[in-house]
């Protein structure tokens, strides 16, 4: 019996040393400068915006010589991302990017890790209070919904009824673009908003939401999918009902988004810059840990993207990838 | 004060002693139940072994990470972060003890936090500076929905005779929906700053209240279960469920006490929830019950029923933490992570399942 539990504990030891996928990355140039450890927490893992910001972020880490750890839950979920926080703080990084699954839920955690004397970068979404960070690096998602309503009026034709698909409310990006969207829809009085829908970061909820607003409203124009995973939802839903009319407007650009878009399921595509968000966060927190001065507030750009522009070379460093390589 | 003369102490000892023997005498039933001396008894539980292998990987985690892994802070935040599942698991291993299952446990949780959050911002004030009134009525608030929802799994189960596993999968559906309809998808993030408090709050400054009010909880479950009637019942209507009715035991009336307590420790542990995070957390809680049932079958608790241990569940959730933070700490891709956890799952019930067949061939 002994030797089962044996076994067991022996098993456990085999997985924790066959793992070698870590995805740290060690410096790579002899700099005599201090190899600083930085964390980065997405606020999901696997999302190719998360995906393309840990390539950024890793990129400009092997630039200045620190070494980057990447984390995050399996699930957008503030319960699931505050033992993440909590392990990361134990851990005791120099520095750490974080993208907070709730700009309230996780204050505590968050604090308790700038206690511990890290330094603090929010990237993408961030608290309520960014106090004790040292800087918040975000797109400008006021501009980008401003953004989507423009493109998205301009494929409708000015008039007709929009719906919007949300994750949840209570995260700061995603609550900035719907803001953007229906105050610039404000101009347009041709076009009727709808209620928001929220999907918690669901795709099959997304589908579901697309399907059902079209039987209620046969004369549905237009759809703004607020990030990827509902980009992707909704795009079945469409699919789903042999719809072709809708145009949709879509948040951020995933492979599949960029799919989507060539193959005409989806009209437009605003896309973010999370690698240049990467970037920022490894140099911000870098500056923070060598003492010199940091700023309190990025914006990065955002592009609009249509089958007529997918191939210039400018909006390729737009596009999202799935892995690094 | 009078003088202590030998007869008035040997008078009080006597008078302690006449109070404290029905406690004694339940004691001794309950040892007399295990054959064997105190420590090849405790060696030869389940509990024993899985204990063994939490520390195993926890000296494992500490070799490959020193200084990080076995910290105070580490240790005092996992105890904090398994709290409110410890709450709900036991719950759950009273129901699987019947050889019943409870699915609806996160969602539940979900809407009783959500109902609880109302009331505390009903008048449309701001409940920040609310009083000590408008956080017990919370709480009431949140027992009584879990309350509910458990007699309801109870009496679906019991009356109507539906298999556990659907009539909590509906249960799990109707809680989430109407939680949704109530809170209009938003979650609520203006609580009384009393509950921010006791959520964040340590005895002595160490121990973290809310790991102390779970620590309590399985006490009292452990000794439930162990030493009273009310546990007896249950044990016996999971070991055979007709034997117990002929044995004069109200089978349907004890089903629903249990699936009750099941959902009204998912109202608590929800108030739990509230006071950790200061919201609502809707987007949350969606694996609540399969990771309790996972800490409760990694304990030693027989699927089947029959056979429950709290302890046993006190360990089985503290193991898939133990590695969460361990993997998360040693900057291990956050996937291998759960592939870990599925492993010591299925290795856990593996090895209680040999120790059982070799203990009935012996």
């Amino acid at each position: 019996m002994r030797i089962r539990n044996l076994a067991a504990v022996g098993l456990v030891l085999f997985t924790v040393g066959a793992c070698s996928s870590s995805a740290t990355t060690a410096p790579n140039n002899g700099s005599p400068a201090k190899a600083y450890n930085l964390t980065l927490i997405q606020g999901v893992a696997g999302d190719p915006f998360y995906v393309t910001m840990a390539c950024g972020a890793q990129a400009e880490a092997a630039k200045e010589g620190v070494n980057l750890t990447v984390t995050g839950g399996n699930k957008w979920d503030a319960t699931v991302q505050k033992p993440v926080i909590d392990s990361v703080t134990a851990a005791h990084p120099d520095g750490v990017m974080v993208a907070p699954d709730d700009s309230k839920a996780l204050l505590d955690p968050l604090k308790s890790m700038s206690d511990a004397g890290i330094k603090v970068t929010f990237v993408d979404t961030k608290l309520d209070d960014t106090s004790f960070a040292v800087s918040s690096i975000a797109t400008d998602n006021l501009a980008g919904g401003t953004l989507a309503a423009k493109t998205l009026a301009q494929l409708i034709g000015d008039k007709g009824t929009v719906l919007v698909v949300n994750v949840d409310p209570g995260i700061s990006t995603t609550d900035a673009r719907v803001k953007g969207f229906q105050d610039e829809m404000k101009n347009h009085p041709n076009i009727t908003v709808l209620d928001v829908q929220y999907t918690h970061d669901d795709p099959t909820a997304a589908t579901t939401i697309t399907t059902s607003t079209l039987a209620a409203h046969p004369d549905l124009a237009g759809v703004f999918a607020t990030n990827v995973q509902n980009a992707e939802g909704v795009a079945a839903g469409l699919k789903q009902a042999g719809n072709t009319t809708v145009k949709t407007i879509a948040f951020d650009a995933g492979p599949k988004q960029i799919e989507d878009l060539n193959a005409g399921i989806v009209q437009g595509l605003i896309a973010q810059d999370p690698y240049g968000i990467g970037v920022a966060g490894v140099q911000q927190t870098v500056l923070a840990l060598k003492g010199e001065a940091t700023t309190a507030t990025i914006q990065t750009q955002l592009a609009a993207i249509t089958k007529d522009n997918v191939n210039d070379p400018s909006i390729q460093k737009y596009l999202y990838k799935a892995s690094c390589s | 004060m009078t003088a202590l003369t030998p007869g008035r102490a040997r008078a009080i000892r006597l008078a302690i002693a006449v109070r404290l023997e029905p406690l004694a005498e339940r004691w001794r039933a309950f040892s007399a139940t295990r054959g064997g001396g105190l420590v090849a008894r405790t060696l030869g539980t389940n509990a024993a072994w899985i204990f063994l292998l939490l520390v195993a990987l926890m000296v494992i985690f500490d070799i490959l990470a020193p200084g990080k892994f076995l910290t105070e802070f580490n240790v005092r935040t996992m105890a904090e972060n398994v709290s409110v599942l410890l709450v709900i698991a036991v719950g759950e291993t009273f129901v699987m003890a019947t050889g019943g299952i409870d699915l609806s446990v996160g969602y539940v949780l979900l809407f009783s936090g959500v109902t609880s959050a109302q009331v505390m911002n009903w008048g449309g004030h701001d409940p920040t500076d609310s009083g000590w009134d408008v956080v017990l009525l919370g709480l009431v608030v949140a027992l009584g929905s879990g309350l509910a929802w458990g007699v309801l799994n109870g009496l679906v189960v019991a009356k109507a005779k539906v298999p556990p596993l659907i009539a909590t999968l509906g249960t799990l559906g109707m809680s989430w929906g109407l939680a949704e309809i109530l809170s209009n998808g938003q979650d609520l993030r203006y609580l009384p700053r009393i509950i921010g408090d006791m959520g964040a709050g340590r005895v002595f400054d160490e121990v973290p209240y809310v790991v102390v009010v779970a620590a309590l909880v399985a006490v009292v479950g452990a000794v439930m279960l162990n030493m009273t009637r009310f546990g007896r019942y249950t044990l016996a209507i999971g070991s055979n469920q007709e034997a117990a009715r002929r044995a004069g035991i109200n089978v349907d009336r004890h089903l629903i006490k249990v699936y009750a307590m099941s959902g009204m420790l998912a109202g608590f542990a929800a108030f739990m929830s509230l006071a950790i995070f200061t919201t609502t957390t809707i987007s949350g809680h969606a694996n609540d019950n399969l990771q309790a049932i996972a800490a409760v079958v990694i304990g030693g608790t027989s699927l089947v029923g029959g056979v429950a241990t709290v302890v046993g569940t006190t360990i089985g959730v503290c193991i898939p933490m133990v590695l969460f933070s361990g993997f998360t700490i040693l900057g291990y891709q956050s996937f291998w992570r759960d592939v870990a956890v599925g492993a010591v799952l299925i290795l856990a019930v593996y090895a209680d399942q040999m120790r059982r067949r070799r203990r009935e061939r012996s």
